[in-house]
């Protein structure tokens, strides 16, 4: 039997916060937040504007063309 | 007496929501020269809760987190809605806040105009009634107006915060008259937010009865940031005891204090 060639990994475009970013094919939430280095406990995201719950992050599978917010908490404010 | 003073602390608490603090000053995180003086502002001021903004996070990572200078088991965080200029905007922004922090609480504002920074009163309002809905403890920032005082807390909100001047501006209480108007009317409590520019502009807010101070610039902007947070701790403080101690009234002309009998003649 010939041995089949794992075909490498191709990338697929998201757009997150706004900018064109690179990520691995059927990445989760979880993936990419890893990929980002952002702590999940920090961070509330909406996909393709709805708020994902963090329960949900690891089951959650990106695909082509999704657009993603990444929010936390800043320094600021008007007072 | 300052044992008393002591005492007073650990009775007098600041409450909203079911939620109890002893502090009643409440501090920003904008503004700082760094992180490492915000930090140490904020454990200079007592203060328990701590406002914070929401925004996309910079994915170059080049700015440290914000989060890892504020221990949130000593500190309540207040999510705001700064550079909201709308309700769907401001609806928008407390509903992240409220999932990246998992609290009900926001600081609501709604900006109506750029170079004042003051609320857009009707839209505020909105929102108002719309997160109060959706289960949120809503802490409107608002004008120093007794009319719309009175309407944000028929909207359900937690607490009103009128300006005592604008924000950043360190003004102080331009209108102490409208302050103690909306004092008058007010079932929830009354915290001035923005306008503070020194200790004795916390002070006053707290002599006309104000349940709590919020500022930002006052502390960060000042040359010494950790010494002006200390100063705003007392100012806060000195102010709320005088108040409970209840001032003597203002008067015209003299009255002198030894008595005039026994007098040597």
């Amino acid at each position: 039997m010939p041995w089949r060639i794992e075909a490498r990994a191709t990338g697929m475009e998201l757009i997150v916060n706004g900018k064109r970013r690179e990520v691995t094919e059927g990445a989760t939430l979880t993936v990419l937040l890893n990929e980002l280095n952002i702590n999940p406990l920090r961070v509330a995201v909406q996909l393709n504007l709805e708020i994902v719950k963090r329960e949900r992050y690891e089951n959650t599978v990106l695909k082509a063309g999704d657009s993603l917010e990444i929010i936390t908490f800043m320094a600021g404010g008007a007072e | 007496m300052l044992r008393e003073g002591n005492a007073m602390e650990k009775s007098d608490v600041l409450t909203f929501a079911g939620r109890r603090f002893r502090s009643r000053l409440i501090v920003g995180t904008g503004k700082y020269p760094d992180y490492l003086s915000m930090q140490r502002a904020h454990d200079a001021s007592g203060a328990e809760i701590v406002t914070v903004a929401v925004r996309r996070v910079n994915l170059d990572r080049t700015q440290e987190s914000l989060l890892d200078y504020i221990d949130t088991k000593r500190y309540t965080l207040l999510p705001n809605t700064a550079g909201c200029y709308t309700a769907e905007e401001a609806i928008k922004t407390a509903i992240l806040a409220r999932e990246v922090g998992l609290s009900d609480l926001v600081k609501l504002e709604v900006i109506g105009d750029q170079r004042t920074l003051f609320p857009d009163n009707e839209e505020l309002l909105n929102a108002t009634r719309v997160l109060v809905k959706e289960g949120f403890v809503v802490l409107p920032y608002t004008n120093d107006d007794p009319v719309m005082a009175k309407k944000l807390e028929d909207a359900g909100a937690a607490a009103v915060m009128p300006l005592g001047a604008p924000i950043g501006s360190g003004l102080g209480i331009r209108n102490p008259y409208n302050i103690k108007i909306i004092l008058e009317t007010a079932r929830v409590p009354v915290i001035v937010d923005a306008g503070v520019g020194t200790a004795s502009d916390a002070a006053i807010a707290m002599e006309l009865g104000c349940d709590g101070v919020l500022m930002n610039t006052g502390i960060a902007g000042a040359k010494d940031p950790v010494a002006m947070a200390e100063a705003m701790r007392h100012a806060v403080l000195a102010g709320r005891l005088a108040y409970l101690a209840g001032r003597i009234p203002k008067k015209l002309y003299a009255s002198a204090s030894s008595p005039l009998e026994g007098m040597i003649e």
